[in-house]
């Protein structure tokens, strides 16, 4: 057992844990204005989304193509819910 | 130096450590069309809901408040564990581990037994409060996209159960381990799906 | 012969396409569909206004929903081939079939039904459209009962020479989860799970289009890459 957690993926598991809790703390707290709270939440929402792809669905060992697909997805995903959120502020 | 017995039968050659040098597909390359396929779907999801929601902000915003963030925030640890257990499981299938891998899966499964606990206790409190998927476009959102969501973690749940007994019997076949890794990449993208759905409905402001 | 016989059963599914989208579409004029939360005078005046459309249209419907079912049996003769032992996903998927052809035609039946005497009252006039529209709209088991079917039998496939690639399995898979936001417009007149909703009929409609011609192409190249028995 030892020798599957020493893997770095279980660094890449605390960092979403940690993650996590940033956007528990950015969603709760009212010190921030709106607008960039949730900017800030989606943008690390989505870090979290390619941390997972990259390293616990293994794409980063995976063909070009396959491992682009994914990141065009979070990356196009990403800017089009902001800028559709953005769109309803003004 | 111990060989991996990683198959060959992709293009994935096993090499020393953990890494493939050359490209892997996890999975065959079949299932990332499912994979690829639900995450448009679900992209779509999240654009319908900003969409609609900065037609009535006050109105989502005033729904949102009633949502409990505690129960959110534990769920998506919960999934980011139980991928994390997956990846070990993962690893350990390939390294011929049969018993920590099932045991490994197993815990994934408990961890989606426990997001679905506690998915139930929040819809009844929810229900109870009088908050029901026609009560207004927040909660039919809220509702659906969950309940959707939900229906991806039973299949999970399932699959998961499939892994804990294909990783016992060891890799016999070819294509048992592409199975595995198939399966495996299909409860990351349950958790993937989470991820969004989380901030989206209880924390955006 | 033989192969002859499943290439034409197959074209039928491209009559189904042409027959469907001029009757449903052009004629009937049901694509966008009618608004759930319409009045009843509204969509009175909707089969008043094309009575004869409609009833064009529904004629073409029916002949499109027949030419549907040989195609339907392609598909499960395909997979029988697929299947060791008795073809009972090769059953599955006809019995699917079969279903979702009852339940285009019966909503066609309830639309002429609505055009024949259009001077008949409004809300009558409306269930039947109500009616027609979830009959057709929102009975999503047939569907997903043959797309299960049909992956299942495809990823179960040990034929040293594949009959048809295990991604089109996959690719069933996804369709069959589409199609469960259907079953929730009996909850909503308006939104994007209404049965007029992005949701719940556009994106449906177009995977379906999709899987259609998909389906199309590779029973076509199943079918000529058949050894002769």
């Amino acid at each position: 057992m030892n020798d599957l957690i020493r893997h770095y993926t279980t660094g890449v598991w605390l960092l979403l844990a940690a993650l996590t809790a940033s956007l528990w703390w950015l969603g709760g707290g009212s010190a921030t204005s709106g607008v960039y709270a949730t900017v800030s939440l989606m943008v690390i929402a989505f870090f979290k989304v390619r941390l997972v792809g990259i390293h616990f669905m293994e794409l980063r060992w995976a063909p070009l193509p396959l491992r682009l697909a994914f990141e065009a997805w979070t990356l196009v995903t990403c800017l089009l819910v902001l800028a559709v959120y953005w769109a309803g502020q003004t | 130096m111990q060989r991996e017995p990683i198959e060959t039968q992709d293009h994935g050659a096993a090499s020393a450590g953990e890494k493939y040098r050359q490209s892997h597909t996890p999975g065959e390359t079949g299932i990332w069309v499912f994979i690829m396929g639900d995450m448009m779907v679900f992209a779509l999801f999240f654009l319908v809901f900003v969409f609609y929601r900065a037609e009535n902000t006050a109105l989502f915003q005033a729904s949102q408040a009633t949502l409990n963030t505690h129960y959110g925030t534990f769920n998506t640890l919960l999934l980011l564990t139980s991928s994390w257990f997956v990846v070990m499981a993962t690893n350990g299938v390939r390294k011929n581990l049969r018993r920590q891998a099932a045991t490994l899966y197993g815990l994934a499964f408990l961890c989606g037994a426990g997001f679905s606990l506690i998915k139930v206790v929040e819809y009844r409190e929810k229900i109870q409060a009088g908050f029901g998927l026609t009560t207004n476009d927040f909660y039919m959102y809220y509702y659906i996209f969950t309940g959707l969501h939900f229906v991806h973690v039973i299949i999970g749940m399932a699959v998961l159960v499939a892994l804990i007994h294909k990783s016992l019997s060891g890799l016999r076949e070819p294509g048992d381990l592409a199975l595995i890794e198939g399966g495996a990449s299909y409860w990351h993208m349950v958790d993937v799906l989470w991820i969004i759905l989380f901030p989206l409905l209880y924390l955006m402001k | 012969m033989n192969k002859k016989a499943q290439m034409i059963c197959l074209m039928g599914a491209v009559a189904m396409g042409i027959l469907m989208t001029v009757g449903w579409w052009l004629l009937a004029r049901f694509v966008p569909p009618p608004l759930p939360g319409a009045s009843a005078a509204d969509i009175a005046l909707m089969f008043r206004e094309n009575a004869n459309g409609i009833r064009t249209g529904m004629v073409l419907m029916i002949a499109g929903a027949g030419c549907f079912m040989p195609f339907i049996a392609v598909i499960s003769a395909q997979m029988k081939r697929m299947e060791n032992g008795p073809p009972v996903l090769a059953y599955t998927q006809l019995l699917g079939g079969s279903m979702s052809v009852m339940i285009i035609l019966v909503p066609i039946l309830l639309w002429t039904t609505a055009a024949y005497r259009p001077e008949r009252g409004d809300e009558i006039i409306r269930t039947l459209n109500d009616l027609a529209w979830f009959l057709v709209a929102m009975t999503y088991s047939p569907a997903i009962i043959q797309n299960l079917s049909i992956g299942m039998a495809i990823l179960g496939d040990r034929n040293p020479k594949r009959i048809i690639p295990r991604w089109v399995a996959y690719m069933n898979f996804w369709l069959a989860l589409l199609f469960l936001p259907a079953g929730l417009m009996t909850y909503f007149k308006t939104g994007p799970f209404a049965w007029n909703g992005l949701l719940a009929f556009w994106l449906p409609l177009v995977v379906f289009a999709i899987w259609f011609n998909i389906m199309i192409y590779m029973l076509y190249k199943a079918i000529k890459e058949q050894p002769d028995a």
